[in-house]
């Protein structure tokens, strides 16, 4: 059936009275006797809708939409639900807009369908198939024939532009270049000589600003290193006091508590004593650890898939693939294209592990990450505490097996670095007076810092914990990692 | 029930119209993303140890993204190649005369193959270079090339009940439906606000169509009124890749989707789900019914495990 489209159009059209009543009755017996005859079930049958008609007419009007593609434009029309007969009239109402009916046409291979190519451009609506072929082919052979003669053409003029270089090259060589030369040397070491003298005085003076700079950096780097000293040491100072107040307090419980006791029983003093000399050691044990609670711990080495892994996620191939990896284990004897536009396939919302990947990826490429580091750690602190807990209920009897650290002697309080969080709720708990502190100095080299907010909230944390550091160094030796971490820190500010 | 795994990421699986216990899984490596594709045709067995046999396994150098039986040959198959052929697999010949053909025309992915189930003779291809080719068996290229989507087509089907009627599904977030008699389509609607990824018709009524969308939901439209759809089901949790019709029950379907479950509706009913399956632990992006054996469903899945269970068991038992 070779039915010419406005033929069809009418019959689809006359057809349209009785689908719209089959649609509001709803009855399909007169459906069956129309497919046979025609397929005009699968055809839109409502009657055009002139008010979609007019808003088409405004949006193909408008200035910018005129600048984009006509299929764009036919392709946001039909978005919109309007039928293709309203957008075709809208671009008929709208005159220098090309309305391309694109069709498929009867196409064998690459010629057919160059030609429906340009029978698109050159006349709207489709016609019959004859006429523009014929049109399409006598163009493209008059094209042809002129080509030819611009070849022809062409290939003179590269031969008489060769030429003519070849002659101006040769001139030049000979008679003008000679002449250039000694002038450019004339001017050289003119040139030379003035740069030489203008150099000195410069160099002079930049060295001088150069030297005074680094001279200024270097006070202010001493200046803040000895305010810090200063902090650090009437820090240490009033942790002594506060620690020697609570001994004290200490020793006048135990005073009370020998007196009652001589007064009950006046047993072995002994005995008490060393009770007590017991309950002062996990006291003080206790306090020390509490004090060296605060150090942060260096931050866990970041975990990155080898790359040679089997399996590996949407993601890692993603990445692999944007790098210009191929992943290992294809077998290429006809080299695949990338397919870049996958993402727009797959509007990838998830799967299990394709988040977790993504999770992955997102917390390493933080790069040791702001986010893992205290994260991981809170959790391990948590850990910590309990079991330290539960070893100090248990009298010092349990050496922890949990513990991550062996505590050699209970004593003396292990170098090891304790949690993050511990730190800053033992810090909010018991010291206001550091927390003033930590403002005074926070202030102070936050003025320093020109970087964003950011990285100032993400210091702050770090700061209290190098401040509790700081504290906690004076007691017992100070293990590097917490020099290195203040220097950090300053570099960093 | 038996589960079988593939060494690739699965894309298609498709029931043989010729036999009930075979079927083809269309396979990707690296999720379809770069590299080879591989076809199977699996065998299922009675035998509880050994439920799947591989009939056949043919290697591609680019990932397969759909395969379709043909209806007029009981051992012909077609592939839609990610590098844009298409592929024409003969299991009755020996593995080194297949592909015996490669169709290359398309100048993107192919997405979707199916064969025309009337006629019998002819098949389409759509692709992500907004077009859908038709084709047939003994032509070595495309009798027609149906170019009006403005992104990629994600699938092209036909009608089971008309057979030079097909409709297509399209990244522009529209649907038309096209009579291979007619020069261009003849209705284009939007059924949903984002990318439309699969169009099924019903195979018991001959205007109606299901399609599913990015954004999650199920519309069951009558194409003389294309207004309003007739039912919308919701309830993936992610995009829905496929959608199927059943051969069997005039108002069932199945989808499977990004959030790893494969679903069953009846969109004649107020509360449309029949049923879930969740035995995937990767994107479901291949499901089938088959048309021989009523109630017998395949899917396939990212994790390279397709599962072959009757409606209403559960998929992994044994």
């Amino acid at each position: 059936m070779s039915t010419n489209s406005p033929p069809q159009n009418q019959g689809a059209e006359s057809a349209q009275p009785a689908a719209n009543v089959d649609q509001q009755g709803a009855t399909a017996t007169e459906e069956p006797v129309k497919q046979s005859s025609s397929p005009s079930v699968f055809v839109n049958s409502e009657p055009m809708r002139e008010e979609q008609v007019q808003n088409a007419v405004k949006f193909l009007s408008h200035p910018r939409v005129k600048g984009s593609p006509v299929m764009y434009r036919r392709s946001f029309l039909e978005k919109k639900g309007l039928t293709k007969e309203e957008i075709d009239e809208a671009f008929r109402r709208v005159p220098d807009s090309a309305p391309t009916v694109q069709t498929g046409g009867v196409s064998q291979d690459g010629q057919v369908k160059s030609s429906s190519n340009i029978q698109q451009q050159a006349q709207p609506q489709a016609l019959q198939p004859g006429l523009p072929a014929s049109t399409g082919v006598n163009t493209s052979s008059a094209t042809l024939s002129r080509s030819r003669f611009h070849w022809s053409h062409a290939l003179i003029a590269i031969g008489v532009l060769a030429a003519s270089g070849a002659g101006t090259a040769i001139v030049a060589k000979n008679s003008i270049l000679p002449r250039l030369k000694s002038w450019i040397r004339k001017v050289v070491v003119e040139d030379d000589e003035e740069l030489k003298k203008v150099d000195r005085k410069p160099t002079l003076v930049e060295e001088a600003a150069q030297a005074a700079k680094s001279a200024a950096a270097a006070a202010a780097d001493v200046a803040k290193a000895s305010q810090d000293m200063l902090i650090s040491k009437e820090e240490e100072r009033k942790h002594f006091v506060e620690v020697v107040s609570l001994l004290d307090k200490q020793v006048q419980e135990m005073k009370s508590m020998t007196n009652a006791l001589r007064r009950m029983e006046g047993q072995d003093l002994r005995i008490t004593q060393t009770n007590t000399k017991q309950l002062l050691v996990n006291g003080n044990g206790k306090a020390d650890y509490d004090l060296h609670s605060v150090r942060s711990t260096s931050p866990p080495v970041s975990y990155e898939p080898p790359s040679s892994l089997n399996p590996k996620s949407y993601m890692e191939i993603m990445n692999m693939v944007q790098r210009g990896e191929k992943p290992s284990n294809t077998r290429s004897w006809e080299v695949g294209q990338v397919q870049n536009s996958s993402t727009q396939v797959l509007q990838a919302q998830g799967s299990g592990e394709y988040l977790n990947s993504m999770a992955q990826d997102s917390t390493q490429s933080n790069g040791d990450g702001d986010d893992a580091l205290p994260w991981w750690q809170k959790k391990n602190a948590r850990i910590r505490e309990i079991d330290n807990e539960n070893e100090y209920n248990g009298n010092g009897s349990s050496y922890g097996a949990a513990s991550y650290q062996p505590p050699p002697q209970r004593t003396w309080v292990p170098p090891q670095p304790p949690p993050i969080a511990m730190a800053e709720a033992a810090e909010a708990i018991r010291r206001p007076k550091p927390a003033a502190q930590k403002d005074q100095t926070s202030d102070t080299q936050s003025v320093g810092n020109s970087s964003d907010v950011s990285d100032e909230v993400t210091r702050i944390p770090r700061r209290s914990e190098s401040e509790g550091v700081v504290e906690g160094g004076s007691t017992s030796s100070i293990p590097s990692s917490v020099e290195i971490q203040e220097d950090q820190e300053l570099k960093q500010e | 029930m038996p589960v079988f795994k593939t060494p690739f990421n699965g894309y298609s699986v498709k029931f043989s119209p010729f036999y009930e216990d075979r079927l083809a899984v269309a396979t990707s490596q690296n999720f379809g993303i770069l590299g080879n594709g591989r076809l199977h045709v699996l065998s299922l067995s009675p035998n509880p140890s050994q439920p799947f046999t591989e009939i056949a396994a043919y290697d591609t150098a680019d990932g397969i993204y759909d395969v379709s039986w043909s209806e007029s040959h009981d051992s012909l198959l077609v592939a839609a190649v990610a590098d844009g052929s298409v592929k024409l697999y003969d299991t009755a010949l020996p593995p080194t005369s297949n592909p015996i053909r490669s169709l290359r025309e398309h100048t993107r992915e192919v997405h979707s193959a199916d064969y025309n189930p009337l006629r019998r003779d002819s098949f389409l291809t759509s692709s992500w270079d907004d077009t859908v080719k038709l084709w047939t068996l003994d032509r070595p290229s495309s009798i027609r090339t149906f170019k009006e989507h403005s992104y990629c087509v994600y699938s092209a089907v036909w009608n089971p009940r008309h057979a030079d009627v097909f409709a297509s599904a399209s990244g522009d977030c529209t649907l038309r439906v096209w009579d291979v008699r007619e020069p261009s389509s003849t209705m284009v609607f939007p059924p949903h606000e984002f990318e439309v990824l699969t169009c099924d018709w019903n195979k018991y009524d001959d205007c109606i169509i299901a399609t599913a969308s990015v954004d999650k939901s199920i519309k069951v439209w009558d194409v003389r009124s294309f207004r309003v759809p007739i039912a919308v089901m919701n309830g993936h949790g992610y995009a829905v890749r496929k959608v199927r019709f059943s051969p069997h029950v005039r108002n069932l379907l199945v989808s499977c989707s990004y959030d790893m479950t494969v679903c069953v509706w009846d969109f004649m009913v107020e509360d449309a789900l029949v049923s879930r399956y969740d035995h995937h632990t990767e994107f479901a992006v291949g499901v089938d019914m088959s048309v021989l054996v009523e109630g017998l469903m395949a899917s396939t899945g990212w994790d390279e495990l397709v599962y072959v269970w009757q409606h209403g068991t559960d998929p992994r038992a044994l």
